[in-house]
């Protein structure tokens, strides 16, 4: 108990001191890492049923236009438009799920890939309200009453709340019954079913979930850009967010968290070698399935005991 | 819609469809066989057209001895592709679709670096002058794709059937362990099927080279379509594969003629999602026991 | 009235009829067993009841609700529960885990409970339930063990303590003992006894091993080629010159 409340004081220092450790241009890195942490978790939500989606980049991309718009046009505070477009985007992800919950494995990926696309072609289709190819601009940033967001270190703290919030009741949903149950099917659908679990609905549950904070992220991701258009929510990031969950492996809870923390750190080393970090990204993505699937979740602790072997070094570990 | 344009869009449809059917019966074998599904596909027809650039407008190779060319070089491509990803991966469809999703990002970074990121390569015309039908002008250029793919789909049809090593691939499509008990290497098998795939989608991307902007990510719009292609086929069948090719060329060139691109590919995309609905293995797909 | 009604089942696969026109009747509390020869149409008949298929005709009736063409878990919420011939466990789950996860239907969770409430009270409440059931079964040793590390006997009780864990009122047992060597079926056989004495559970049975059979069934039903052939009390089977015809008469009755 303790250790875990120690660990996740450290945890807690460390974020909370971040913007006073690097210089304010790296502000704009962390608060992506932020989002990416709320995405990959979520996204890793949806993965323990076993349904890899190919449209979570999509369904974050919900949340964003849903937030832009309902701040633009009705005009409504953005911390009311927060929860909304979490909501709308849990709508709009159920009808994403609805028709796939036919499909399993391949055909899954696959479809979630085609039904994502299509929303994000409505995107560009129609200028009104979306904006067209050349999507929204002039989304009113962040603000809380008196407390305006728009400095990079206030929407930093605030993004930090909102991330632990979500995490917290991800991990809890993780720990619950329901969480069991999702891997329960991951594992073995034909005993679920059996046994009187509702497979389809469970599935359709993880998914609308994930979906729900994905759209979170999105919003928020909106009201930091102040402009979105349909390449924010491309093919490609989706490679970017599988590789985020393959590097931190989905074996235990904080293997996503994990995974974006590694790839956030090693794209800023490689900062100098910009456009080659595409193939940097591939390469890993590779060596991560071929070399070792399970990711660094698996990996870790396996490192952890070979050096806890050592003497003098592994006291630090324990 | 006129004459003249009916007739002009019905001969791009098939011009189009052609060119889907070179790339998707590959896709269709690959998983067919093995279940690599190859989501560097498109890079691989990217690549056809760099060789055609490459052999032709840099080294002046004639035409079609460039095309030509595009078969080998691409099917050792495709060749590296099963022995460093697919094989390693093997019974695991996602883990293989999703390591040639990180080769695309490769491949891709590697040719913008090598030839110029952004940079349209535009490749002179061999072929000059149209067939003027109806007071439609349809270019040599584009008319020739037609035969070629015919060809190709016969001569791949002829393998499967009447060649050895294609039989055994097409036992190794219905029953793996049945193929590996009768004594034949399914690691051959698959390297063939890779082989097979990446050299046709090299010569579909030689052919579309001087049609076609060549730029490092022209691989990513096609395979797309290459995708809901073998879905609507059916993942496993190349007849599926053949017909579904025709059935979106189709569909895709007239939306584009009647609308738009985006709605040509909401259409595409939104009979996908139907038939993964109503009909999960494809029109021509096998029901799984 | 019988618990489970069966009218005229019938299902067919493609033109060929896998099972015939059967009539079969459970009472509350009975322990039945159903024989036949390999490809009669044993495996089907359970698979149609529990949901897996759907009848071609026919009418099953559970507790007078008609629950043919239902899917499976609407069946096994019903209280009609199954369980495989295969180790149908969560193998990545510990054993306490896979009953608790299978406690599903009578655990008080709900998302709104998952995201307010107390997660660990009502785990432990779970947990408790769950090794009762583990105690029945004699599994309460091995609860922390991970489920694909047991051995194939330890897994079919498993299998049994996972259908436990949703307080069915009907169980079907697909072969228990098949595959086990004696003292694994010796502790199957003493579960599935108990279960019937102690809880009075109704229990059907499909199984092969014939010994089993005969030692723990009441009353048997015999089918062959899709339809019934015989019913009646074990002795009545062996002597029912029918039923030696088709399907004893080659080989020894007890082997």
């Amino acid at each position: 108990m303790w250790k875990k409340i120690s660990g996740l004081a450290i945890i807690g220092i460390i974020f909370c001191s971040l913007p006073y450790m690097v210089e304010l241009y790296r502000m704009e890195v962390l608060i992506v890492l932020l989002f990416n942490l709320i995405l990959a978790q979520s996204y890793r939500l949806v993965n323990t049923t076993g349904d890899w989606s190919l449209s979570h980049i999509v369904v974050m991309g919900v949340g964003a236009y849903s937030s832009a718009l309902i701040t633009k046009l009705l005009g409504w505070p953005f911390w009311l438009s927060l929860p909304v477009s979490g909501l709308v985007t849990a709508f709009i992800g159920f009808l994403i799920v609805f028709p796939l919950l036919r499909t399993i494995g391949f055909g899954f990926f696959i479809g979630s890939f085609a039904l994502g696309e299509f929303v994000r072609l409505i995107w560009v289709k129609f200028r009104d309200p979306f904006g067209g190819p050349r999507g929204l601009i002039n989304i009113p940033s962040a603000e809380i009453g008196p407390i305006d967001l728009y400095q990079p270190i206030p929407f930093y703290y605030f993004c930090l709340i909102i991330a632990a919030i979500s995490i917290w009741i991800m991990y809890r949903i993780d720990r619950s019954h329901i969480g069991d149950t999702f891997k329960a099917i991951h594992t073995d659908p034909v005993l679920c079913e059996t046994i009187g679990i509702r497979v389809p609905r469970y599935r359709a549950m993880a998914f609308v979930i994930g979906a729900f904070f994905a759209g979170i992220a999105g919003a928020l991701m909106a009201h930091h850009q102040g402009a979105i258009d349909p390449h924010n929510f491309e093919a490609t990031l989706m490679v970017y967010l599988i590789i985020y969950v393959v590097v931190g492996g989905i074996e235990t809870f904080w293997g996503a968290a994990l995974g974006v923390i590694v790839m956030t750190v090693i794209f800023e080393i490689t900062r100098p070698l910009e456009e080659w970090r595409p193939l940097i990204a591939g390469c890993i993505l590779i060596l991560f399935l071929v070399v070792m699937p399970g990711g660094l979740d698996v990996l870790l602790p396996k490192t952890m005991k070979l050096f806890r072997k050592i003497p003098g070094i592994g006291q630090l570990f324990t | 819609m006129e004459v003249s344009t009916l007739i002009q869009t019905i001969a791009n449809s098939l011009v189009q469809s052609s060119v889907y059917a070179t790339l998707a019966i590959g896709l269709a074998l690959g998983f067919g066989v093995m279940k690599m599904a190859n989501f560097a596909h498109g890079e691989f027809y990217m690549l056809g057209a760099y060789v055609v650039f490459f052999l032709y407008t840099t080294w002046g190779l004639p035409y079609p001895l460039a095309v030509l060319a595009a078969l080998p070089i691409i099917a050792l491509v495709g060749m590296l592709t099963e022995r460093l990803i697919f094989r390693p991966t093997k019974g695991n469809v996602l883990a293989g679709f999703m390591a040639t999703a990180g080769l695309t990002f490769i491949l891709q970074v590697l040719v913008g670096q090598a030839w110029g990121v952004g940079l349209m390569r535009a490749i002179e015309t061999p072929y000059k002058g149209a067939w003027e039908v109806a007071g439609a002008f349809i270019g040599w250029q584009r008319l020739i794709i037609i035969p070629v793919a015919i060809l190709m789909i016969t001569a791949l049809w002829y393998f499967l059937y009447h060649v050895k090593i294609g039989k055994a691939l097409r036992a190794c499509a219905q029953d793996p362990e049945v193929a590996a008990l009768q004594g034949i290497s399914i690691n051959k098998i698959t390297l063939t099927a890779m082989a097979i795939a990446g050299g046709y989608a090299g010569i579909a991307g030689a052919l579309m080279a001087p049609i076609q902007p060549v730029t490092p990510y022209m691989g990513h719009d096609i395979i797309i379509i290459c995708f809901i292609i073998v879905i609507v086929g059916g993942m496993e069948s190349i007849a599926g594969a053949v017909l579904a090719s025709f059935i979106l060329g189709f569909i895709h060139t007239f939306m584009t003629t009647l609308y738009d691109s985006i709605v040509a590919i909401m259409a595409g995309v939104a009979l996908m999602a139907l038939i993964l609905i109503v009909k999960p293995e494809g029109l021509l797909g096998k029901v799984k026991a | 009235m019988a618990m489970l009604e069966i009218r005229g089942l019938t299902k067919h696969f493609g033109g060929l009829a896998a099972i015939n026109g059967i009539d079969l009747d459970i009472e509350e509390g009975e322990i039945r067993g159903v024989i036949g020869p390999n490809g009669a149409g044993k495996t089907t008949l359970f698979n149609v009841i529990s949901g897996v298929y759907r009848p071609t005709s026919g009418v099953i009736r559970f507790n007078n609700e008609k629950i043919s063409g239902l899917s499976p878990s609407v069946i096994a919420t019903r209280g009609a529960v199954r369980t495989f011939q295969r180790d149908a466990v969560i193998h990545d789950f510990d054993v306490l885990r896979n009953v608790t996860v299978a406690g599903h239907l009578h655990s008080d969770q709900s998302i709104i409970k998952t995201l307010f409430g107390d997660i660990k009270g009502s785990r432990e409440k779970d947990e408790e339930k769950a090794m009762k059931i583990l105690e029945f079964v004699g599994l309460d040793h091995l609860c922390h063990e991970l489920a694909a590390n047991l051995a194939h006997g330890f897994q079919r009780v498993l299998g049994i303590a996972i259908a436990l864990a949703t307080e069915p009122r009907l169980l079907m047992l697909d072969e228990p003992v098949a595959g086990m060597n004696t003292t694994e079926t010796a502790h199957m056989t003493e579960v599935i006894n108990r279960l019937h004495e102690e809880k009075g559970m109704t229990i059907m049975l499909v199984e092969h091993d014939m010994k089993t059979v005969m030692s723990i069934c009441k009353k048997v039903t015999v089918i062959d080629f899709g339809e019934k052939l015989a019913e009646g009390s074990p002795s009545e089977i062996m002597n029912d010159p029918k039923v030696i015809e088709a399907y004893l008469g080659a080989e020894e009755i007890v082997t």
